[in-house]
């Protein structure tokens, strides 16, 4: 395969994957927003922080109001991280490999991006919102249905998978960074309820939040929460999970070329560093440090997974 | 004006057509439009688009397909082939002289400033013949038809032709669509055409190669016709890469994948001559692959079509291809030329300029309707500025009449209307054969009276059907 088409497939994934995790964080935001009188203000500047773009935010709109929040999101096309900006980059990528791509894949492709294009052609109104939010990340599940049920499961699966779970840990590791106070001991003394809501809304956002409420009989913690996001493996979006999913397709690929990668070696001591800390009590984590340190390694990962196969 | 399916005194059609017309006449019209946008949704879904440039968010739109085939019954079809095989001989003959002997040029037959000075002759081919002896492997001859038994050359396209995606996915659309009219007709097949190809890029290979590796080599996703691209590498099973992932090993042109590199030995380019070799042709290009031209040199590598085939389908040179084709075939051409003025001979600038409104003028070098001007259509505005860009510039631009084009009906809100169509065949070339798919690509010009048919200015397509018997 070229190393080019590699770097397609990898980011492919990668895009469709950080849209479908941005539409849902919107959704699961907007749920929480909805019962509140600030329109979840807070909540919403969160997410243009995370991705630093609040000064965009300011120049494209008079002043904060959830809609505006919610279109900057989904729409607008100077924002690299909005759904339709992020589509069309998994599109465009989709398209330069379409001959590596079942047909099925590349249609599910396509017709994501030409349903998104449509829904999001004017300004969403609050009326449509849950059901344009809802088509988006079908859009996403029918491309992973297609993959799984149509394609050779190769080299070609692989680098799609691997994009996918880069960034898929990338996503639970800013989720949780951006909650971890409120996950920490002292959460208590800030106030029970409130913290509760921040909770469900990040669960909700990683598509958590009736999982880990049925495994704990709705008794959920802070620590349980940092447990279920960081290291359950029954969990598809946990950090474990997604190392484990890493280091699964790196070993495909180095029995496949018959090397050995770098990428692997880094994958596994990820995988094992884990599984040291969960043998610690969670309450003596220090947990910023440890999901800043996360963050940086799994950047780092990407980048030696491109330098190891030649992915330009 | 000649109508292929309704110019005929019977009032029961052509021949080719009559079992069509009568199907036609037992269909539902809102039936028919309804699958009519079937096939429209099915080609977005699919993604066969196409890029229009200049249009800055680079939107990519369909190409209208026409549900009402062209049909050419097989002595009809037998005859064109021939003269176009004919004509692609003379083609690959003239390329080998060209850049070798130069006969033609002293035979006095096409001047040589003609030759040197145009911008799509490579001094660069000189001396050298392609592996195999061949010059162009794919050709598209445009043809046109006026009447019954008229039928012209309007150009070739030794260069890059494209357009054989089309000519498939028609095919396959029909098929899909009406199965049941392909059981009343013997329609010859086509798909065997990215075999064919396939087979034809291989037989230039140097035998002691066992399992040749061919690459279709596109400009991106980007590019007019990366649908066709990525159709054809796929039908081929072959890579299809940019110039960005090739680079030359040992006199090798090789690929980079993720787990190495690879050796190629055959490059299907989609690109034009420009832009395959910075370090041989224009530096500035950022699509090409360093030293990949002194590979091909050395014999190392097959490129198809070889680099400088423009010289023969260049619209200056078109007007001698009478002349060519008796020269290296020593026969009569089976199919016309359109009568040509070159402008740049002052005599016919003169003719052309006082009958502007009665012709088509084109320039020489100008390529998918752009930049031309159809006289009879022209506002009196249009035809004087046309006339002021004539007369500072004569070389650029060649004149032909305005022929009228055969019609085939298409689907419109009220039933069939007849529209201008034109129509392409796509030729393969190998060492010791040339095969014409019996089929072709027709373009049909979807406003009323309209002879543009490019689907850059809305032209629209039509599967095109040669009869068995």
């Amino acid at each position: 395969m070229l190393g080019r088409h590699g770097n397609n497939l990898f980011w492919m994934a990668r895009y469709l994957e950080r849209s479908e995790n941005m539409a849902r964080r919107i959704q699961a935001v907007l749920h929480h927003s909805l019962s509140r009188e600030d329109e979840g203000r807070e909540e919403w500047a969160e997410i243009i922080a995370t991705s630093e773009l609040a000064h965009l935010f300011e120049q494209k709109y008079d002043g904060f109001s959830m809609m505006n929040a919610i279109n900057f999101l989904l729409r607008e096309r100077q924002n690299l991280n909005s759904v339709i900006t992020l589509i069309t980059k998994s599109r465009q990528n989709g398209r330069a490999v379409r001959t590596s791509l079942t047909q099925e894949v590349w249609m599910s492709l396509n017709e994501t991006w030409i349903s998104s294009e449509a829904l999001l052609r004017r300004p969403v109104n609050i009326h449509d919102l849950p059901i344009v939010l809802e088509e988006i990340i079908k859009g996403s599940s029918l491309f992973r249905g297609a993959l799984y049920g149509t394609m050779l499961h190769n080299d070609i699966f692989n680098f799609l998978r691997l994009g996918t779970y880069v960034e898929r840990a990338d996503n639970t590791l800013r989720n949780v960074y951006s909650k971890y106070h409120r996950l920490l001991p002292t959460a208590n003394v800030i106030g029970v309820s409130e913290s509760q809501s921040q909770w469900e809304v990040m669960l909700r956002s990683l598509s958590a939040w009736r999982s880990l409420n049925w495994l704990k009989k709705g008794r959920i913690d802070p620590f349980s929460v940092a447990d279920f996001l960081i290291f359950d493996q029954r969990m598809p979006r946990s950090i474990n999970f997604c190392y484990y999913e890493v280091v699964s397709n790196l070993t495909d690929l180095a029995r496949l070329y018959k090397k050995e990668y770098k990428s692997l070696d880094l994958a596994r001591t990820l995988c094992c560093q884990l599984k040291k800390d969960r043998a610690k009590n969670i309450h003596r984590i220090d947990l910023r440090y440890f999901i800043t340190e996360h963050i940086i390694k799994n950047n780092e990962l990407g980048s030696i997974i491109a330098d190891d196969f030649n992915l330009i | 004006m000649f109508d292929e399916m309704l110019s005929d005194q019977s009032h029961r059609g052509r021949e080719p057509y009559r079992k069509l017309l009568s199907w036609l006449e037992n269909q539902d019209l809102k039936k028919l439009s309804k699958k009519s946008k079937m096939a429209e949704e099915l080609f977005r879904r699919v993604g066969i688009t196409f890029n229009v440039y200049g249009n800055e968010d680079g939107e990519e739109r369909l190409i209208p397909f026409d549900l009402i085939p062209r049909i050419l019954a097989l002595d009809e079809w037998q005859k064109l082939e021939k003269g176009i095989i004919q004509r692609v001989v003379a083609i690959n003959a003239f390329l080998q002289d060209v850049y070798n002997g130069q006969e033609i040029i002293r035979a006095g037959i096409v001047p040589d400033e003609l030759i040197y000075t145009n911008p799509a002759f490579l001094p660069q081919m000189c001396g050298f013949i392609p592996p195999g002896g061949v010059y162009t492997h794919v050709v598209g001859v445009d043809i046109i038809r006026t009447g019954i038994d008229e039928f012209f050359v309007l150009e070739d396209n030794a260069r890059v032709p494209s357009g054989v995606s089309y000519m498939m996915e028609n095919r396959s659309t029909m098929l899909h669509m009406f199965p049941e009219l392909f059981t009343e007709h013997n329609v010859k097949p086509i798909s065997n055409y990215p075999k064919e190809l396939f087979n034809s890029l291989i037989s230039c290979v140097k035998t002691d190669i066992p399992d040749p590796n061919v690459v279709v080599l596109t400009p991106g996703i980007f590019n007019s016709a990366y649908y066709e691209h990525s159709f054809l590498a796929d039908e081929m099973g072959a890579e299809l890469v940019q110039g960005t992932d090739m680079e030359i090993s040992n006199g090798q042109v090789v690929i980079r994948t993720t787990s190495g590199t690879e050796k190629l030995d055959v490059i299907y380019r989609r690109v034009d001559d420009d832009f395959i070799d910075p370090l041989s042709f224009d530096s500035k290009s950022m699509l090409g692959t360093p030293g990949l031209f002194d590979a091909y040199r050395k014999g190392n590598i097959v490129l198809a079509n070889a680099p400088g085939a423009g010289i023969a389908d260049d619209k200056a040179i078109y007007s001698y291809m009478p002349e060519i084709i008796k020269f290296y075939t020593g026969e009569t051409p089976l199919l016309d030329n359109i009568p040509t003025w070159k402008c740049s001979d002052a005599e016919s600038l003169q003719y052309v300029l006082e009958n502007l409104r009665e012709l088509v003028v084109k320039e020489v070098h100008g390529s998918g309707g752009y930049g031309m001007l159809i006289g009879p259509a022209a506002s009196k505005r249009e035809l004087s500025s046309f006339a002021r860009k004539l007369k500072s510039n004569p070389s650029k631009y060649v004149a032909q009449p305005t022929l009228a084009l055969s019609t085939v009906p298409i689907l419109t809100k009220s039933g069939l209307a007849p529209r201008h169509v034109d129509f392409r065949p796509f030729v393969l070339v190998s060492p010791d054969t040339i095969k014409v798919t019996p089929g072709g690509l027709t373009r049909v010009a979807l406003k009323k009276g309209s002879l543009i048919v490019n689907s850059s200015q809305g032209g629209g397509t039509k599967d095109t059907w040669v009869l068995g018997v």
